[in-house]
């Protein structure tokens, strides 16, 4: 009983927002009144804020429980934070938006806390049946919420678009799975991997299946190459506020889940702090013929969109390749980058969807059209994007562009695949070209009639509270870089 | 000690969060202020001058601090004999700018707070001396120029703008590639550029790239030359600079011919000379010959044009290949001579970009010879006898007539480069150059002001005070410089002599 008191409480922060939902509930129940004004979204910021806080405490040492199906250590107390972090900001840009509708705002915190468990769950899995459930719990919830708008034909699209290829993805990861139980007679991360060092370099061609099919899976959440393709629909489909929340919430749980897996399961911890693959499992040439493709495919792709909310679809593809890179060579400091990554690139790409949701608010639509000439008559709003946009180019001063010298410099030290930082600067070369589209119609095209448009208060605050990070870990990123190693230091 | 170069920075950028929270109706109060924001560098760039010390080749003005301690990134500014002449000129041509911006009206706050940021960066460049942080500057001025070319520029700005920026990140992306090999191949790990000039750290390491095994330098060598060629520009990465320089508004103009041009060639002398000795000897023959192309293909292409403004910016082309030359020929009198015609490259251009601004304001065309064939302008001089009088020092300045600053600098140049036995061939075609310059500025000159007047210019009206004023400082220098240049020589003797050690 002790024990599993215990293990309840090293999971506080994941109780604590399934609390915060029962009560949503009840209070829905009760207090109908209360469903259509901002209620819901304070109580889901609270409950976000207190999960925050409990991790902090529970986050001390690092120990697996529940028999070894979940760990807690600096892996997981980071991805909570980003979760967590992410899950607050997605609701307060969604109760700014038209696209999310007074009615359904409760339904919407409900969706929101329930999928952050699942992606807390998936950060802190060590067991295949667990990470299953916790993707399965992220994705089901996720085909919901990109359907959100009931009414709207797109947004229909992007929910079954997505179930779709959920479906696939799940089957051949569960798949994949059982594989793995077949071959090892474990779901046990731990026990997984000490079979196949014990395996002594005979690996077969199932392992390896059982690998492909495993990265099917989560290629899916990260919409990695090849499994990249319902991005752009789901994300032009779903409201923008979603949008905002999946490509940055799952996507981050789906890195999660990968980085462990890789790292425990089919790479082995070396003396000096960095892993290597268990021998037979040649996995880097992979990564990086993967991490090449995906960003090929997601610059090339978004090169011809004119929706600017696709052409963001296709640079959060691009952004997965880069940050795959810091991968290729599974050393510490590759994923520390990942890790510093996966911070600027939260800040700066909700940043960039929430402008696009204000936009598409006031014009209706979201193309390049629809931007014309609106960081004229909202400055505010036409600088933090352009602030976002300099990120998401990786252009200095901006954390974006610490991201992208951390990943370089992590393949350059390795020596092994210039060609890989070669491709990856040209590519982000490439980028320039259309993330600056959106910066040309938004300063240099002149608006076609003079209107006064104002950007709200509510809205102003959120964009310059993300706009900040953006510059601040663009100059000085020490802090981040040291709670990024102490993440790594402590990975069970 | 006081931080004067962090100052001088950063006054800029204090300057422009300044004049975005000024009202939006008061056009003329930003101007003003930004009048007074770019006199503060100018003043303390005076006092750089006055206490420079000019018989040490060592970092003067010296500000050094951790930035990022896991990286060993450092906060180091500091300027010697290569920085100084820079500098000056950087501080000097964007105070002339703000005020031969005046007439820009839409959007000012914009404008001015872009321009003033754009300061930031260029000084921010020719003070780090880290390389991270020369980088970061290195980049921020895009951002910047972007907007001031595809906001406040002519018919194909937007064209122009995404050109000059797809351009330069392409070049600045190898350069950050070359800047984390050099931190991750030097020993100990650094940014810091005195550090990695000191003993040939990436001399005999290779590294595989696509399967071959390829030296280091020479690779970093490659890398960084072409992210500083695109900014020169080199032949053949020039074809950015007729589009920006021509759609830009005129001081942008100023700005990217007077200031930007030189961080290539700057950067060259900066970073391959010093901390690739082996692979710059290894190159310089090479050089010579872009160099020389350079010269020769930017004469040609002025030559053949009719609009005003483009023949000014094929001319910068042209002139930036006699600093290739003289870099290349690693004797003192060429490096001097180089960096001397960086100087004086940078005032007589932006005299040059700003009297065909003034002729712009006023007819609203610049066509020496109008596209349907018919004439552009015409005998101008009897209408505007003040504006030839200048087009006059700044022509003549800029082909090298000996008594103005381009003569000292160009014969510096092939002096220098003739006594290397190695380039005298090069020397006696480039030196072709000289002819050819003479040749498409005179017969411009002839075809605008002189012959018979084009009646329709007979109310042409001549400069103003304040675009006289702008001009005057420039005039003063292109003569003085030409009749004395002790002055910018003295300033970088030491270092240069300092930097050539390593070739001999």
């Amino acid at each position: 009983m002790g024990e599993t008191l215990h293990n309840v409480m090293l999971l506080a922060p994941e109780v604590c927002i399934t609390l915060f939902l029962c009560l949503l509930f009840i209070v829905d129940g009760l207090f109908p009144s209360l469903r259509s004004n901002r209620f819901p979204m304070i109580l889901t910021v609270v409950a976000c804020i207190a999960s925050m806080i409990l991790t902090a405490k529970v986050g001390k040492t690092p120990a697996a429980y529940f028999g070894g199906m979940v760990v807690n250590d600096g892996f997981t107390t980071f991805f909570r934070y980003l979760f967590f972090f992410t899950a607050a900001v997605s609701s307060y840009v969604a109760f700014g938006s038209k696209e999310v509708e007074a009615k359904s705002r409760i339904e919407f915190s409900l969706l929101l806390l329930c999928v952050t468990v699942g992606m807390s769950l998936m950060a802190s899995a060590s067991n295949l049946l667990v990470l299953y459930m916790g993707i399965e719990m992220v994705s089901i919830i996720s085909f919901v919420m990109a359907g959100f708008r009931r009414d709207n034909l797109r947004s229909n699209e992007a929910s079954f678009k997505y179930l779709v290829f959920g479906g696939v993805a799940s089957a051949l990861m569960i798949y994949g799975f059982s594989l793995i139980y077949g071959l090892t007679g474990s779901l046990n991360y731990s026990q997984i991997a000490a079979s196949l060092i014990a395996a002594q370099g005979n690996v077969g061609l199932i392992t390896w299946l059982a690998l492909v099919l495993i990265y099917s899976g989560l290629a899916y959440k990260i919409s990695a190459f090849p499994m990249h393709f319902w991005a752009p629909d789901v994300y032009e489909g779903a409201p923008t506020p979603i949008t905002a929340f999946f490509s940055v919430g799952p996507k981050a749980a789906g890195f999660a889940a990968l980085l462990r897996i890789l790292l425990t399961v089919f790479a082995v911890k070396t003396g000096d702090g960095n892993w290597k693959a268990v021998e037979g499992l040649s996995l880097t040439s992979i990564i990086a013929v993967i991490s090449a493709a995906t960003m090929i495919v997601g610059n090339l792709s978004a090169l011809g969109q004119t929706n600017v909310k696709r052409i963001l679809a296709y640079s959060s593809i691009a952004h997965v390749g880069y940050m795959l890179m810091g991968l290729v060579t599974l050393d510490r400091s590759g994923i520390t980058a990942i890790i510093f990554y996966l911070i600027a690139y939260c800040a700066m790409n909700i940043g960039a969807f929430w402008v696009v949701g204000v936009v598409s608010n006031i014009r209706g639509r979201e193309d390049l059209e629809a931007f014309r000439g609106i960081g004229w008559s909202m400055p505010v709003l036409g600088t933090c994007m352009a602030i976002f946009i300099f990120s998401l180019t990786g252009i200095p001063m901006f954390s974006g562009f610490i991201g992208k010298f951390l990943i370089f410099g992590s393949v350059i030290k390795s020596g092994g695949f210039l060609w890989l930082a070669l491709l990856g600067v040209l590519n982000s070369v490439v980028s320039l070209y259309y993330y600056v589209k959106i910066l040309k119609s938004m300063w240099l095209d002149k608006p076609e009639t003079e209107e006064s448009l104002r950007l709200p208060f509510y809205h102003a605050v959120g964009l310059v509270g993300l706009a900040i990070p953006t510059i601040v870990l663009g100059l000085y990123f020490t802090p981040i870089l040291e709670f990024a190693e102490k993440t790594l230091a402590t990975l069970l | 000690m006081f931080p004067i170069l962090s100052v001088m920075t950063y006054i800029p950028l204090l300057g422009m969060i300044i004049i975005l929270a000024l009202p939006r109706n008061n056009p003329n109060l930003v101007r003003w202020v930004a009048v007074g924001v770019t006199a503060i560098p100018l003043a303390l760039g005076v006092y750089l001058y006055l206490s420079f010390d000019r018989s040490t080749a060592s970092m003067q003005f010296v500000e050094q601090f951790d930035w990022i301690k896991p990286f060993n990134i450092q906060y180091y500014m500091g300027i010697d004999g290569l920085s100084i002449p820079m500098v000056l000129l950087t501080v000097l041509l964007t105070f002339l700018c703000v005020i031969a911006s005046w007439g820009i009206e839409t959007g000012v706050k914009g404008y001015y707070a872009m321009f003033l940021f754009l300061e930031t960066g260029m000084m921010g460049v020719f003070c780090a001396l880290d390389f991270f942080l020369f980088f970061v500057f290195w980049e921020i001025m895009l951002l910047p120029m972007y907007f001031l070319i595809g906001i406040w520029g002519g018919k194909e700005k937007v064209y122009a703008a995404i050109k000059f920026f797809l351009y330069t990140l392409f070049g600045s992306v190898l350069m950050l590639l070359v800047m984390v090999g050099m931190y991750y191949y030097s020993e100990p790990h650094t940014f810091n550029l005195l550090q990695l000039a000191q003993g040939h750290m990436f001399v005999g390491k290779t590294v595989v790239l696509f399967g071959h095994q390829l030296p280091v330098d020479k690779l970093f060598w490659i890398g960084l030359f072409i992210g500083f060629a695109i900014k020169v520009p080199v032949w053949p990465f020039h074809t950015w600079l007729p589009w920006a320089h021509v759609e830009a508004p005129t001081a942008v103009s100023v700005i990217l011919a007077g200031v930007l041009l030189k961080m290539g060639t700057y950067g060259i002398l900066r970073m391959n000379y010093p901390i690739l000795p082996e692979a710059t000897l290894w190159a310089a023959e090479f050089m010579m010959v872009l160099g020389i192309i350079n010269i020769l293909y930017g004469a040609f292409c002025a030559m053949a044009q009719k609009d005003l403004k483009k023949l000014v910016a094929y001319s910068s082309v042209s002139h930036m290949g006699y600093v290739m030359v003289g870099m290349a020929s690693f004797t003192t009198a060429g490096v001097n001579g180089a960096v001397l015609q960086m100087f004086n490259h940078g005032t007589s251009t932006a005299m040059l970009f700003l009297l065909v601004g003034v002729i712009y304001d006023r007819a609203h065309h610049r066509w020496i010879v109008k596209p349907d064939g018919s004439k552009g302008f015409g005998g101008i001089a009897a209408v505007v006898p003040v504006y030839t009088g200048i087009m006059a020092i700044a022509l003549f300045a800029s082909l090298g007539l000996p008594g103005l600053s381009g003569f000292i600098s160009e014969a510096l140049v092939f002096l220098g480069a003739f006594s290397n036995p190695r380039f005298q061939t090069y020397v006696v075609i480039g030196s072709l150059g000289i002819l050819l310059g003479a040749a498409y500025l005179l017969w411009m000159f002839m075809r605008v002001f002189l012959g018979p007047l084009n009646e329709e210019y007979k109310d042409l009206k001549d400069m103003n005070f304040r675009e006289v004023f702008t001009l005057m400082p420039l005039c003063a220098l292109v003569i003085v410089l030409g009749v004395y240049p002790m002055p910018v020589l003295n300033l970088m003797g030491s270092t240069i002599e300092k930097l050539l050690t390593l070739f001999s």
